[in-house]
């Protein structure tokens, strides 16, 4: 099946999340995506965990696994003069290079866009530094733990009561930063298309991650005020948050299930009081309007509480669903691999790994009607390609393949 | 002027507050984007922070944010002369983008069959909560549902306390993005075949990737990754390794990781200071020596060791607290990173509006905003294409700003037409 991206053919030179991603969804639409990797210095999350059950290894770990499917690996030893000869003839070949790599090794390593057009002068160079390539910040070093603090993150969400904690993940890693990575390339294709006019695409991961805070942004520089984190309350909507349902059991535990929801209008706000069976505490005066409800925001949630305490969050979900309140269970990991709604849309995708065994991916994150993303292999084993790169895409005959292993450059 | 990337491309923006994202994305790459607005209002200019808490159409700052460089008409096209003018509209154009609730537009005619219908190779792009089908496409979402759903909400906060929404609205944030990306997917094939097609997207999906790990960590050991709060998966205070509380606010640290100075620099700095107390002394000194990452996670392998380390590493950790009490933020953020300390300033909306290197880069832009006498900072681009850059040409419409522009200019009714259409409330 021809899919969008059929023919086009992308160097990822990325590591961890930002990049891999990108390319992983390059991968889905159709291209042909190489991965590129050393022995000496693999993907970093190939370490990480989760791993397979009883598995150890560099091709087990869940973490890297699910950021890579469809794509081909090759490893290079960019320390040998044979590695960089072979990683500039993947550049001149690919339309797209990807790299999250910083401006330091960029530098060490001579792979700079302007180095880069020299061999390819139609190229997509894709960076994504961390600070940007220019500015007083630029050799700054991070990750996404200290990248979530340092956009704001940390500071604007969470409990007033709690130290800015972030939201528990590498959050900007997965989909701002691969998703805005993903529109950007978009857009200079269909400039080379219209042009045969390649360019540089950088993506700083700072502007890509602070672009969404933009309300908090603008709510200084307008008014000078410092927002600041506010729990899950919203200024325009009440009751709005996590409310304790019934515990759960699972492997004989208690577990606490929350549901969240939101009541932005009366026509919700009367909703929720007849789901309720219209108790007499909801029909005070007190709870009447918006404004009524943030001024007696703490007795509204506790009043809530109680009733939703005793059901389960399922329960809670299908009943204001079926009457247009916005609802829906706080789902664990267990809850979306379950979920019935996922299922049918067979949004999670089992592929069978070589040496993982069959796991679960993260489909593709928006669908076409005509030409539906398609993960086509699992995540490839560290250096699996080898040969086949060398001889498809690089056209190196058996010597010269011996010759790169010999010399370690395929290493 | 640059060029832009997709000036050649026309879009017809019906989104709510799930989509807007979305067709600012698109807009800021150069397409031209007719919003639609309904004649009694748009909700979305209802939402604050507004330009100096005045709360009016023209003063949300969030409506001001998400529509940049978009023009605005006023339509009900649920009205037959509304609806015409929509339907020439759209056969002007190569992608719809709306978020009303799956079936809302088919039972009008309008969805993606009749769209086709009125323009072959029209793309549409549907964001909503869960999606065109399956048993919760009907649902009723919003951005905290969304959050909860993926399985992102879970994540995050303190065991002690409910689970923790992110910063509003990033599920209506990373759902715009998915959209943006599959519009152009779309856009891509399009120009290759001359074929259209329908983008879904479901918040729900478009989020879930979120979830870092914890999806495998179930799917692989039936294991429930949950939220850890402040001290995350580290169940002891490792100096140098979390949030820390400053003179005027406070960072996050992570020293000794990878490609990071050693520690002993740490303690160099703050014996310049003259604040490392004991820490020169052993037993403190040969621990500081190895505090590295590999070494920490091989501590429980030595417990015999462990409780004499761990109140070692306790003291060491309240010493170098006590160090960043005095300092202020941007201090130890900045001059740590020199020194390739890993520190992270914890940035405030004012830190961000100041930080040196998004100044450095003109990141914050400031546009004119004649109806208010003023100029406004708006948020700048997440990315920088070099040829082909990201712009704001112009500020957020006024509602209908261009509703001469488009129906008259464009679409040829007279100045009576409008005004009757005005009348009936149609525009």
């Amino acid at each position: 099946m021809k899919q969008p991206l059929s023919g086009l053919k992308v160097a990822d030179f990325s590591w961890f999340g930002a990049g891999p991603i990108c390319g992983e969804n390059l991968a889905s639409f159709g291209a042909t995506v190489v991965r590129v990797e050393s022995e000496s210095h693999p993907d970093g999350l190939r370490g990480v965990a989760p791993f397979a059950a009883g598995k150890t290894g560099f091709n087990v770990s869940g973490y890297f696994n699910n950021y890579n499917a469809g794509k081909l690996d090759l490893t290079l030893n960019l320390n040998t003069d044979l590695g960089r000869k072979m990683l500039l003839k993947l550049v001149a070949w690919c339309d797209i290079f990807l790299t999250n790599h910083t401006p330091r090794v960029i530098e060490r390593w001579n792979i700079s866009y302007d180095e880069l057009k020299k061999v390819n002068p139609q190229l997509i160079g894709v960076y994504q530094p961390m600070q940007g390539f220019e500015g007083p910040h630029r050799y700054f070093m991070g990750f996404g733990a200290v990248l979530g603090p340092i956009t704001g993150y940390s500071y604007l969400s969470g409990f007033p009561h709690r130290p800015p904690m972030g939201l528990g993940t590498n959050y900007p890693d997965y989909v701002i930063n691969p998703g805005h990575t993903l529109i950007g390339i978009l857009a200079a294709l269909r400039h080379r298309k219209k042009t045969g006019e390649g360019q540089l695409v950088e993506l700083a991961q700072i502007e890509s991650s602070v672009s969404p805070l933009a309300p908090a942004i603008m709510d200084y520089a307008a008014n000078g005020r410092i927002q600041c984190r506010a729990g899950n309350r919203l200024p325009h909507a009440a009751p709005h948050g996590a409310f304790r349902c019934k515990d759960s059991t699972w492997n004989n535990q208690p577990e606490d299930r929350w549901i969240a929801l939101g009541v932005f209008d009366d026509a919700q706000w009367a909703a929720l009081v007849e789901a309720m069976g219209s108790p007499a505490w909801a029909r005070d005066a007190k709870f009447a309007t918006l404004a009524a409800r943030k001024q007696h925001e703490d007795e509204l949630e506790a009043a809530l509480t109680e009733w939703t305490r005793e059901q389960t969050a399922e329960e809670v979900m299908a009943l204001l669903q079926s009457k247009g309140v916005p609802a829906g269970v706080v789902q664990n990991a267990r809850d979306m691999l379950e979920d019935e709604h996922l299922k049918a849309r067979g949004y999670y995708v089992y592929l069978d790994h070589p040496e993982a065994g069959v796991t679960a991916y993260d489909g593709p994150p928006f669908r076409l009607s005509k030409t539906p993303g398609v993960l086509r292999t699992p995540a490839p084993l560290l250096g699996q390609h080898n040969e086949q790169v060398c001889k498809e895409i690089l056209g190196m005959t058996d010597e010269e393949i011996a010759e790169a292993l010999i010399e370690q450059a395929l290493y | 002027m640059p060029d832009a990337a997709l000036s050649d491309l026309r879009i017809i923006d019906l989104a709510g507050e799930i989509g807007v994202y979305c067709t600012k994305l698109l807009a800021d790459l150069g397409a031209d984007v007719i919003r639609i607005e309904p004649p009694d209002g748009d909700p979305l200019r209802d939402i604050g922070p507004f330009w100096h808490d005045e709360q009016a159409a023209d003063r949300s700052l969030l409506f001001f944010n998400f529509n940049t460089n978009k023009r605005s008409v006023t339509l009900d096209i649920t009205r037959p002369e509304g609806r015409a003018l929509f339907e020439k509209l759209v056969a002007g154009a190569d992608v719809v983008v709306e978020t009303y609730k799956p079936g809302y537009l088919d039972a009008l005619g309008l969805g993606y069959d009749g769209l086709s219908a009125i323009k072959p190779g029209i793309i549409l792009t549907s964001v909503t909560g869960f999606g065109q089908d399956g048993p919760h496409a009907h649902y009723t979402w919003s951005d905290i549902v969304g959050v909860a759903m993926s399985g992102v909400m879970t994540l995050a906060g303190d065991k002690e306390d409910p689970p923790n929404m992110p910063y509003p609205s990033q599920g209506y944030i990373g759902a715009g993005i998915q959209a943006a990306a599959g519009t152009l997917m779309a856009v891509w094939h399009r120009d290759n075949t001359g074929e259209g097609q329908h983008v879904d997207v479901s918040m729900q999906e478009a989020l879930s990737i979120n979830q870092e790990t914890a999806m495998q960590t179930y799917d692989m050991l039936k294991a429930i990754r949950t939220r850890t709060g402040a001290r995350g998966l580290i169940p002891i205070d490792i100096p140098g390794i979390g949030v820390y509380e400053c003179a005027d606010g406070q960072v996050f640290a992570y020293l000794g990781s990878p490609g990071g100075a050693p520690w002993t620099v740490m303690l160099d700095w703050m014996n310049r200071e003259g604040k490392a107390e004991d820490l020169n002394e052993e037993p403190y000194i040969s621990l500081i020596r190895e505090l590295h990452l590999r070494f920490l996670t091989s501590l429980t392998q030595e417990p015999a060791k462990l409780p004499e380390r761990i109140k070692n590493l306790g003291h060491i950790y309240g010493v170098f607290s006590r160090f960043c009490a005095t300092m202020p933020k941007w201090t130890l953020y900045e001059e740590g990173q020199k020194q390739r300390l890993m520190f992270g300033i914890v940035s405030t909306p004012e830190d961000l509006a100041k930080n040196p290197q998004l100044k450095a880069r003109h990141w914050l832009q400031q546009v004119d905003h004649d109806h208010l006498g003023a100029t406004v900072d708006y948020a700048g681009p997440p990315y920088r294409l070099h040829e082909t850059p990201w712009a704001i040409r112009s500020r957020a419409p006024l509602p209908g700003e261009h509703n001469a522009d488009v129906f008259t200019g464009e679409l040829g009714l007279s100045a009576q037409e409008l005004a009757s259409l005005r009348e009936q409330q149609v525009i």
